[in-house]
C-alpha cells in the first residue's frame, strides 16, 4: 500500500499493474486535476488499481488501464459484431458477448419504417453500433451511425466469424494499421470487420483466404510487429506452395 | 350461514357465504351484492359486522361489512402517496417494490411500475429512464391505478413526488443539489435523478 519513496508519476505508466497497487498519489503530484479512466479509482488521496493490465498516460492528465480479456463490457459508441438470438414486437434481441442482451430496435436502420422492418433470423450476424449501455439495463444498439446513415452497419454475410480478446480487436483497430493487416492486405485480398467486443468476420472469395487471414490474425496477439511480419509471411509462402 | 339478528353479534364468514339480501342490507368493506341475484355476498374471510345506517340518510339500510381477523397491512389505493424501492429500469418503464402506504408499511408485496410519461409533467417524451431513476432508489410515488396483473401504476410527476434518498456507489447517501442531480459527498461524483422537493 505504501508508495515508493521517490514516487513519481511515471513510475507506473507503462508497466503492468494489478489490482490494490497505488499508483499515485495526490498529495505528492503538482497538478492536482487528473481524468481517470477505467481501471482506476480514487481513495482520499490516492489512486489505485482496479483491473490488472498496463497503465497508460496520456498528456496532459490522463491516466488509464488497458488490458485485454474475453469478456466485453459495453460502452456507449462501440462498434460490435452482434448474433441475432430471438427477435420481438420492437426490437431484436442480440448478442453482443456482454452481461445481457441487448436491443437493437426494429426501426434503428437508414430509411427504416414499420413497412420495411429487416427480416433477420435467429443466428445472423451484424455489425452494429452500441448507443446506449447503461449499468443494469440491457444495452440499446443501432444499425445506423450518430446521424443516421447506414455507413457499414448491417448484416454481414458469408465469410467466416470467430472469437478472440477484447485487445486483439483495439489492435486490429489501432491507427496506423497494425502490422498482420498490413502484411496481409499487400498480398491478399480480403475485407474484415471487427467488433470491439472480440469478434472478427473474414471474407474473401477463395476459402483458403479465409482461412490463412484468419488463422494469422489469431496468432497475432502476442507477437510484436516484427514478428508478425515474419509470420505473415510465411503463412502466405504456404499459401501459394499448395495451390 | 343465515344471516345473524342482532348487529353486534360477531360471526366468522368465508368469501362466498351469503350475508343478506340486497334490499334489506347494504354492502360494506369485504362484501359485494351479485346483481343476478340481488344477495349480498362475502369477498373475504373475517368477522362479519353490521354497521347502523346514518339516521338522515334517505338509505336506512344497515351496512355488513367482512373486517379481517388479523390486521390487514396498508394496500395501496389510487391516490394514496406510496414509497417504493425502485428493481428495475428500462428504457420504457421503471419497476418498483412498494413498501409504504402512507405512513403505514405494508405486509405483502406489491408492485408498481413507472411509465416513462410518468416521471414528469414536462416534456414527457424526452425523459431518459437511467437519468430519473437507477436500481436500488427511494422514491415517492403517487398510485395513479390499479395497472395491470402485475403491477400498480404510479406516477412522479410533480415536484414532491420524485427520488427521496440513493445510495452512491462510494456507499454515501447522496445529498441532492438540484431537481434534477444528487451529488456523493465522499467522493463529489454527481448523479442525475428526478429528486422529490422535500420539506418547507
Amino acid at each position: 500500500m505504501e508508495n515508493k519513496p521517490t514516487s513519481s508519476p511515471t513510475s507506473f505508466v507503462d508497466q503492468s499493474v494489478v489490482p490494490g497497487d497505488v499508483v499515485l498519489d495526490l498529495s505528492n503530484m503538482t497538478n492536482q486535476t487528473l481524468k481517470l479512466g477505467g481501471g482506476l479509482r480514487q481513495d482520499c488521496d490516492a489512486i489505485s488499481v482496479m483491473k490488472a493490465g498496463k497503465l497508460r498516460f496520456s498528456n496532459p492528465n490522463k491516466y488509464w488501464v488497458e488490458s485485454s480479456q474475453k469478456r466485453y463490457v459495453p460502452h456507449a459508441g462501440d462498434s460490435v459484431l452482434g448474433i441475432v438470438v430471438d427477435s420481438k414486437a420492437d426490437n431484436f434481441l442480440v448478442d453482443i458477448k456482454g452481461p445481457g442482451l441487448a436491443f437493437l430496435p426494429v426501426l434503428a436502420f437508414e430509411g427504416g419504417t414499420r413497412r420495411n422492418i429487416p427480416k433477420f433470423e435467429i443466428g445472423t450476424l451484424l455489425y452494429v453500433r452500441v448507443v446506449k449501455a447503461n449499468p443494469g439495463m440491457n444495452p440499446e444498439l443501432s444499425c445506423t451511425d450518430a446521424s443516421g446513415k447506414a455507413a457499414e452497419f448491417g448484416q454481414l454475410k458469408d465469410g467466416y466469424m470467430f472469437e478472440s480478446s477484447t485487445g486483439l480487436s483495439r489492435m486490429l483497430l489501432s491507427s496506423p494499421t497494425c502490422p498482420v493487416l498490413d502484411a496481409l492486405g499487400k498480398k491478399l485480398s480480403f475485407e474484415t470487420a471487427v467488433g470491439l467486443n472480440g469478434r472478427v468476420w473474414v471474407n474473401a472469395s477463395s476459402p483458403s483466404t479465409v482461412i490463412v487471414v484468419a488463422n494469422a490474425i489469431m496468432n497475432s496477439e502476442s507477437l510484436s510487429g516484427v514478428q508478425q511480419r515474419i509470420m505473415v509471411e510465411k503463412l502466405i509462402q504456404n499459401l501459394k506452395l499448395s495451390t | 350461514m343465515e344471516e345473524a339478528a342482532a348487529a353486534e353479534v360477531v360471526v366468522v364468514v368465508t368469501p362466498g357465504e351469503v350475508l343478506g339480501k340486497a334490499s334489506q342490507v347494504r354492502a360494506g368493506r369485504g362484501a359485494y351484492v351479485a346483481p343476478h341475484n340481488n344477495l349480498v355476498y362475502a369477498s373475504l374471510t373475517g368477522f362479519r359486522r353490521t354497521l347502523s345506517p346514518p339516521p338522515n340518510s334517505p338509505d336506512q339500510r344497515p351496512t355488513v361489512e367482512v373486517t379481517g381477523h388479523k390486521a390487514h397491512g396498508a394496500v395501496p389505493e389510487p391516490g394514496s402517496v406510496v414509497i417504493a424501492r425502485v428493481t428495475r429500469v428500462t428504457a420504457r418503464m421503471a419497476s418498483a417494490d412498494i413498501m409504504c402506504v402512507g405512513p403505514k408499511s405494508v405486509r405483502e408485496k406489491f408492485t408498481g411500475s413507472i411509465r416513462q410519461q410518468d416521471v414528469r409533467a414536462t416534456e414527457i417524451d424526452k425523459v431518459d429512464m437511467h437519468l430519473s431513476f437507477r436500481p436500488g432508489d427511494i422514491i415517492r410515488a403517487v398510485v395513479l391505478s390499479l395497472g395491470d396483473a402485475r403491477a400498480y401504476y404510479l406516477s412522479t410527476a410533480k415536484n414532491e413526488l420524485g427520488v427521496v434518498s440513493v445510495e452512491s456507489t462510494a456507499g454515501e447517501t447522496m445529498v441532492p443539489i438540484s431537481w434534477t442531480e444528487m451529488q456523493c459527498p465522499l467522493t463529489g461524483q454527481i448523479e442525475q435523478r428526478k429528486v422529490a422537493k422535500v420539506g418547507g
